[in-house]
């Protein structure tokens, strides 16, 4: 089958409005996957909390991951199933612990996902969140060698793939969340959740994501619809698990070991919010002369062409337009020529 | 380990073409300590030098 491998990024925590909320832009990465046959997007695209879907065209790779196989550094191995462990942060409440491992074993006993075993940090993660998220969400661990412990236990014990369970603290009365549920701000917790999977992708070298555990929050009328998949449960975990099931093996290269389902080298396209073109994938495509395709999608940042001028640039409205883009690409066809006005093709002066 | 958030202003001369701004932010980057996450999140023209740009980096390292 015809493919042209495309990556999809929505970067965390800057206010997409399509993407940066809560998995609302699974529906895009779906069309994207069906216009190029082979989608490559990280979790923070994929997790809706307790909603996610499977589709056999997107390959779900955690962003450091990610930003690796842009570079060049990883091939993608498809697998039947991972054996996931899970990480739970010390600190997290007994209730929301059992709550998290009843989702798991629901997730074995309806969906049929291995969730092999779970280990619990030595110290508390404790995270902390950076007080100023108007523009971008960030923040770190101060503990991150219990969290890489804890991951290390589980890839000893057989684990495949690793979901980490943070615990997060009780700010469901701040503006910042409150302004997030309702569609108006930047997620400010999602700036933290990708560093704690970057640690893992870095330093184990397997499949990971996060789901932040929190307590529960109180009823919103207002809620925005693109947050709303974040209400109707306990957990998060559930679209982690799933993400997780068959997400791809990390192979290092170079390696002529392992058979690779997709090397870097077959890579075509980026697909970016415009305005975050300042990211390490989309500077790594660049590096690499591949098709930049930015879409209007309103967020914080104004990284922009304007200041790069990278001649491999495709800037589109949205992403119904991004996916004939794609389409185009997959199947050959000159952009040109389906623009309008045509121009005549040029005559080149041969050298003296 | 420690990690640290640092955020930056970096001058981006003329002379370094786009395909060589990555490696550029991460040589830079890399002298801070271990990169775990990293973006450019703003760009400007510089108001001293018509050959340099400004770019403001985010990123969280490891020391």
């Amino acid at each position: 089958m015809e493919k042209s491998p495309t990556i999809f990024i929505v970067p965390t925590g800057i206010g997409c409005e399509i993407g940066g909320f809560a998995g609302d832009a699974l529906p895009t990465a779906k069309l994207l996957a069906s216009a190029s046959g082979c989608l490559i997007t990280h979790p923070n695209v994929m997790n809706g909390a307790s909603l996610s879907e499977k589709d056999k065209n997107i390959f779900y790779v955690e962003g450091y991951s990610l930003d690796r196989f842009a570079r060049g550094e990883i091939g993608l191995k498809r697998v039947k199933q991972q054996k996931i462990g899970i990480i739970f942060d010390s600190s997290i409440e007994h209730k929301i612990l059992i709550r998290h491992l009843q989702v798991a074993d629901a997730c074995v006993a309806t969906l049929g996902i291995n969730v092999h075993s779970y280990v619990l940090t030595k110290n508390p993660l404790s995270i902390v969140i950076d007080s100023d998220t108007s523009k971008i969400s960030g923040g770190v661990i101060e503990n991150p060698d219990t969290l890489i412990e804890a991951g290390k236990t589980l890839i000893e014990n057989g684990v495949t793939a690793i979901a980490i369970v943070a615990k997060f603290p009780d700010d469901s009365c701040s503006e910042d969340t409150n302004s997030y549920r309702e569609g108006k701000g930047v997620d400010p917790i999602s700036g933290v959740e990708a560093v704690i999977s970057h640690l893992i992708s870095k330093s184990l070298k397997v499949p990971c994501a996060h789901a932040p555990a929190l307590n529960p929050l109180d009823l919103n009328e207002k809620l925005d619809p693109r947050t709303a998949s974040e209400e109707i449960g306990y957990t998060f975990l559930p679209s982690v698990l799933i993400g997780l099931s068959n997400a791809p093996d990390i192979i290092e290269l170079p390696n002529k070991n392992e058979l690779i389902t997709l090397h870097p080298n077959q890579l075509e396209s980026i697909v970016v919010p415009n305005g975050a073109l300042g990211g390490e994938s989309v500077l790594a495509c660049v590096e690499r002369g591949l098709n930049i395709i930015s879409v209007k999608n309103q967020n914080t940042l104004k990284v922009t062409n304007q200041f790069l001028n990278f001649s491999n640039f495709i800037e589109v409205n949205n992403y119904l337009e991004a996916a004939g883009i794609i389409l185009s690409i997959k199947k050959g066809i000159n952009l040109s020529s389906i623009q309008r006005p045509l121009k005549k093709i040029q005559e080149i002066s041969l050298n003296d | 380990m420690k990690l640290i958030r640092v955020d930056f202003y970096l001058d981006w001369p003329v002379s370094i073409e786009v395909i060589n701004l990555r490696k550029y932010v991460m040589q830079n980057l890399m002298k801070k300590g271990e990169v775990i996450r990293w973006s450019i999140i703003d760009i400007q023209n510089s108001k001293d030098s018509y050959d340099t740009k400004k770019l403001r980096i985010h990123a969280v390292l490891a020391n």
